[in-house]
């Protein structure tokens, strides 16, 4: 089992007053999984999906990550995984506005210290698996939203992840350009098994995957396969 | 990592354009500053240290009890080196020089004057000066002989080779030149061109041979071949009363070491000296470069909203803190290199202006490896300084609040942020108002009252023709019917300068127990006259009353310390003669313009070694044509020498010299210390105001005007300079304080300097922050709502 979820609840207090965020989540997802996490807006969407990023903590329940429990893990053992297993979209994309294109994708190699050739090999293969070759100089604001997304993937995709969590990974971009991206995650989930877990506001788009998770108010209203 | 992390370095510099020249230019003039100031610190602290043994080197100090005070200075009797060398074990060498005084040396037709000592050839032994020309063996031993320096020598033979020439002292002593050594380092204590034997000196001054252990005229250098000192130091007490019985002086031994930096003593004992002064100016560097780290800190942790984004994205591709922290550290080191290159060349710039300020001759030592050490070690201390705090404080921030979207409560980083700020502008106020006290005590030594007109009065030394008492006369009848004078006289020394004192004066009443030092000096006709001073009571000496050689005229201070009622017509015993009290002189200052007169007696004289003519200047003549009637005439009287004659205000001058230099220093400094502060307030300002950007629009929408806007972004930095100031001004005042306890003369202690200090700091921070908000206040509040 990738991931397991057992009772997560998450509130802010305010005031001695609890806003709960999430209730009761319990929920598993295995390897290999393609799962769109659905929900209106303020249901508490990137709220789960940072907590299964481990960016966030959870105020109760309990959380294994690949079998091991998150609550009792240190910081080291943290930033392990982040090198090794899990890789991050954002709806924002994040890239880093000093680097260049083939550095921000270079960034994550370094921090798991790849020999230099094979970081360049991987860095050329990805690049050219995005069509990139020629923008691999341009800075982040030199590229199109669209573009920016791609390399924001691309990134995520080189230190080989088990597991990819993309929050809103086409939120800001034209149905085109979105179409281009998730029919490279559906590639990337069926030919190279990438557990791939999105949140997303398209019902179109969440029929890319094969398992809908539908919050409401902080609760798990649905739980429905996609054939 | 590294070589991309650098490659970012560079391309945040280059990116934020603003910053980077800001905390470049603080940097930098922050670490010149500092070079600066080490520079100085250092050419001080190498004074004598250039000798092979100046760790076993001293020099021999006397105390010298009177007025019920103890004195202490390098003076010695001529008898003490043969003793010392003779009698303990411990003492390796034992040299006696000269004090040095400008002497006539001439070769051919090249003339010049300039500083010479006699000394004991072991002087050559204890301080190994570096020999160029001519064997070094033997020197100082033949009675007919001296040592050039490289300069003297290029100066008097050109290209020739010296050695074995012969030249003349003062146009009668032959000498034969036995070697040359290369010009003395600027940081020497004993400063000569030209060394000549122990014994000519005897020969030339025949009072010598008759001086007994009271007698105190010569420097003495002593070089131990090891041991505890306070050891030496024992043994040598009662060594004068051992040798003669009714003195009271006291010998001790004071490190060569220590010689330029401590040298003031009270009541016997070393309570100082320079070593103060150098101090302040060691911590003026440290507080200059920590002001500029500060600056660093500031910008940097400011712009944190900018950088959060990227460190909340590298910790979630897997960057652990360490590497973040290393980062930032780099990007600090990378600043501080950057701006050590410029501040060397701003060093290179300014260090004439200083050496000319201070009247050294600062270089830096390229070749010295200590140099670059010290320099390294300044860049690494400041960028990791500079760096530490923001590297912590950025690599801390959490990456989901980061990634959420920019919600950095900056609470707690502004409070640090004030702080800095608050520390920087304590640090400028406390400079302020030292700065404004220096200048007003200087201004109120120099403006008080000597005791007599130092304008346009000038002093000119006795030498060659004019030794001869009617060539005197007659310069003096000539100097005064050409009308360039108004007055002539003599002294028989410099009129600012300290020394020649005696205790051998008694009168009918006098205390056994107490022993009055008084300054002596013989003088000419009309001297009260010629300064512009004043008789108390009686008369001075003048032509009208020929038979005055044992009359005396003593000062007020004297009369006062002696006790007399009815000084004039006092019967004295004056160095073993009887003299008359005819007159009492008004005090005036000769030495220390910062100390009390001391007790002066004055006799009739006419010529005397080391004597001056004084020469009041006719007002109501050009100044130009006077002088040249002047030079004219003497050249006429006295024309085998250059005339060496000095305006006595501009060597009064000179008495200022080290708190001038700490008004200078202090003022330069403490200009860059506000100005580093200042830049690093228009950083902030620069950011708060783009930070609010938002905020002004919105308030502008709604009515506000700009002077409100103003208003609004100034009050938060003129609340930090004011809590500044209220911490820095206890502080100044204590500071301040404990500088002006040194003086015996000294300003209370007013409230204007704490009021420039506030004014002028609020001024600064007003401006510079409006200066930067004004654009944000008048922009359209339209381009910056539009994007949101
Ligand atoms: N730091 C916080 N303090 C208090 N409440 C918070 C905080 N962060 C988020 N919330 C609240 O949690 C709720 C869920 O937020 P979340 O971002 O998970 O919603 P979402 O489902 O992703 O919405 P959207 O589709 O608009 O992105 C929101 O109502 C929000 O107000
Ligand atoms: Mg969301």
């Amino acid at each position: 089992m990738m991931i397991e979820l057992k009772n997560i609840e998450k509130y802010y207090a305010n005031k001695g007053v609890k806003s709960y965020i999430l209730r009761h989540v319990t929920t598993s997802i295995k390897q290999g999984e393609f799962v769109s996490i659905m929900g209106p807006s303020g249901a508490g969407k990137s709220t789960l999906l940072n907590i299964l990023g481990m960016l966030e903590e959870p105020t109760y329940g309990e959380y294994h990550f690949m079998g091991e429990d998150i609550t009792a893990m240190n910081e080291r053992k943290r930033i392990e995984l982040y090198r090794n297993h899990i890789g991050f979209v954002f709806q924002a994309y994040h890239l880093i506005d000093e680097m260049t294109v083939a550095e921000n994708i270079e960034a994550p190699l370094l921090y798991k210290k790849i020999p230099g050739a094979e970081r360049k090999s991987r860095i050329a293969d990805v690049l050219d698996r995005f069509n990139m070759v020629a923008k691999k100089d341009l800075f982040p604001n030199q590229l199109s939203g669209g573009q920016q997304q791609l390399v924001g993937i691309a990134r995520a995709l080189v230190a080989q992840p088990s597991i990819i969590l993309a929050d809103e990974p086409t939120g800001n971009l034209q149905s085109a350009q979105a179409e281009q991206i998730m029919d490279l995650f559906k590639k990337l989930n069926k030919e190279e098994n990438i557990t791939i877990l999105q949140v997303t506001h398209s019902e179109k788009n969440a029929l890319y995957g094969n398992r809908m998770l539908t919050i409401e108010d902080g609760v798990v209203k649905e739980d429905v396969q996609i054939k | 990592m590294f070589k991309l992390n650098l490659k970012i370095a560079f391309r945040n510099l280059w990116k934020n354009k603003g910053f980077s020249l800001i905390n470049i230019g603080g940097l930098a003039i922050g670490i010149a500053s500092c070079m600066i100031l080490l520079l100085y610190v250092a050419y001080e602290f190498g004074y004598d240290k250039q000798f092979k043994n100046y760790n076993t080197t001293y020099v021999a100090y006397t105390n010298m009890k009177a007025n019920g005070k103890t004195f202490s200075w390098a003076w010695t009797p001529g008898l003490l080196a043969p003793e010392l060398k003779d009698k303990y074990a411990n003492v390796a060498n034992a040299a006696r020089l000269s004090y040095p005084f400008e002497q006539m040396i001439s070769h051919n037709e090249q003339k010049l004057k300039d500083r010479a000592i006699f000394a004991d050839p072991s002087f050559l032994k204890i301080l190994d000066y570096k020999f160029l020309k001519g064997n070094s063996n033997g020197l100082l031993q033949n009675i007919n002989t001296v040592i050039l320096t490289k300069t003297l020598a290029k100066n008097l033979f050109h290209d020739e080779n010296p050695i074995g020439k012969t030249v003349k002292l003062d146009h009668s002593e032959a000498l034969t030149v036995e070697a040359v050594i290369d010009d003395l380092p600027e940081n020497s204590s004993i400063k000569f061109s030209y060394i000549m034997p122990w014994k000519l000196y005897e020969k030339r001054e025949k009072w010598i041979q008759e001086q007994g252990w009271g007698s105190n005229f010569c420097l003495t250098l002593v070089q131990l071949h090891n041991g505890s000192l306070d050891q030496l130091n024992d043994s040598l007490k009662g060594l004068y009363q051992r040798n003669q019985k009714n003195l009271t002086n006291e010998l001790f031994l004071h490190p060569l070491s220590k010689w330029h930096l401590y040298n003031e003593f009270e009541n016997g004992k070393l309570v100082g000296g320079k070593i103060g002064q150098l101090k302040i100016f060691l911590l003026l560097a440290i507080c200059i470069l920590l002001i500029a780290c500060v600056n660093f800190m500031n910008l940097s942790t400011a712009r944190s909203e900018k950088r959060a984004k990227e460190v909340g994205v590298r910790k979630a591709i897997g960057s652990n803190r360490k590497s973040l922290i290393g980062q930032f550290i780099l990007e600090s080191t990378l600043l501080t290199f950057i701006g050590t290159i410029v501040a060397f060349i701003l060093v290179e710039i300014s260090l004439p202006y200083f050496n000319n300020l201070l009247d050294i001759n600062l270089v830096i030592q390229y070749q010295d490896w200590r140099y670059w050490t010290i320099l390294l070690g300044l860049v690494l201390f400041t960028g990791l300084i500079a760096g530490s705090y923001p590297a912590f404080y950025l690599s801390s921030f959490e990456p989901i609040k980061v990634l959420k979207g920019f919600s950095i409560k900056s609470g707690s980083s502004f409070s640090i942020r004030k702080i800095l700020v608050v520390f920087q502008f304590v640090f400028a106020a406390c400079l302020i108002v030292c700065t404004a006290v220096i200048y007003q005590q200087l201004n109120y030594i120099k403006n008080k009252p000597i005791g007599y007109n130092k304008g346009n009065l000038i002093q000119m030394v006795v030498q060659g023709n004019l030794k001869s008492q009617k060539k005197l006369e007659l310069l003096k009848e000539r100097l005064l019917k050409s009308g360039a004078a108004k007055n002539v006289s003599l002294l028989s020394m410099n009129i600012d300068e300290g020394g020649n004192n005696t205790s051998d004066v008694s009168w009918l009443g006098k205390r056994t127990d107490d022993k009055i030092l008084f300054n002596q000096r013989g003088i000419g006709y009309d001297f009260v006259e010629t300064i512009g001073s004043e008789m108390v009571a009686g008369r001075e000496f003048s032509i009208k009353f020929p038979s005055d050689s044992d009359k005396v005229i003593f000062n007020e201070a004297a009369i006062k310390a002696m006790g007399l009622k009815n000084p004039l017509g006092t019967i004295i015993d004056f160095g073993g003669r009887r003299a008359v009290i005819i007159g009492v002189m008004k005090d005036f200052v000769s030495e220390s313009p910062y100390q009390k007169v001391a007790p002066m007696v004055f006799y009739s004289s006419y010529n005397n070694s080391g004597g001056v003519v004084m020469i009041r200047l006719n007002e109501t003549n050009n100044l130009s044509n006077s002088l040249s009637q002047i030079d004219q005439i003497v050249k006429e009287i006295n024309p085998d020498y250059p005339v060496d004659r000095r305006f006595v205000s501009d060597s009064f001058e000179e008495k200022f010299q080290d708190e001038k230099l700490l008004g200078t220093l202090s003022n330069w400094f403490g200009g860059f210390a506000i100005f580093i502060s200042s830049l690093g307030l228009l950083g902030l300002a620069l950011f708060m105001a783009e930070q609010r950007k938002k905020e002004i629009s919105i308030r502008k929408v709604l009515g506000a005007s700009t002077a409100n806007i103003l208003t609004l972004l100034n009050k938060d930095f003129i609340k930090l300079v004011a809590i500044s100031n209220v911490i820095a001004f206890p502080l100044a005042y204590i500071i301040v304080n404990k500088w002006l306890s040194g003086y015996e003369y000294k300003i209370s202690i007013s409230f204007l300097p704490f009021l420039i200090a506030i004014g002028l700091s609020v001024l600064v921070a007003v401006l510079t922050v409006s200066l930067q908000s004004i654009k944000v206040a008048k922009a359209n509040p339209v381009d910056a709502l539009k994007y949101e």
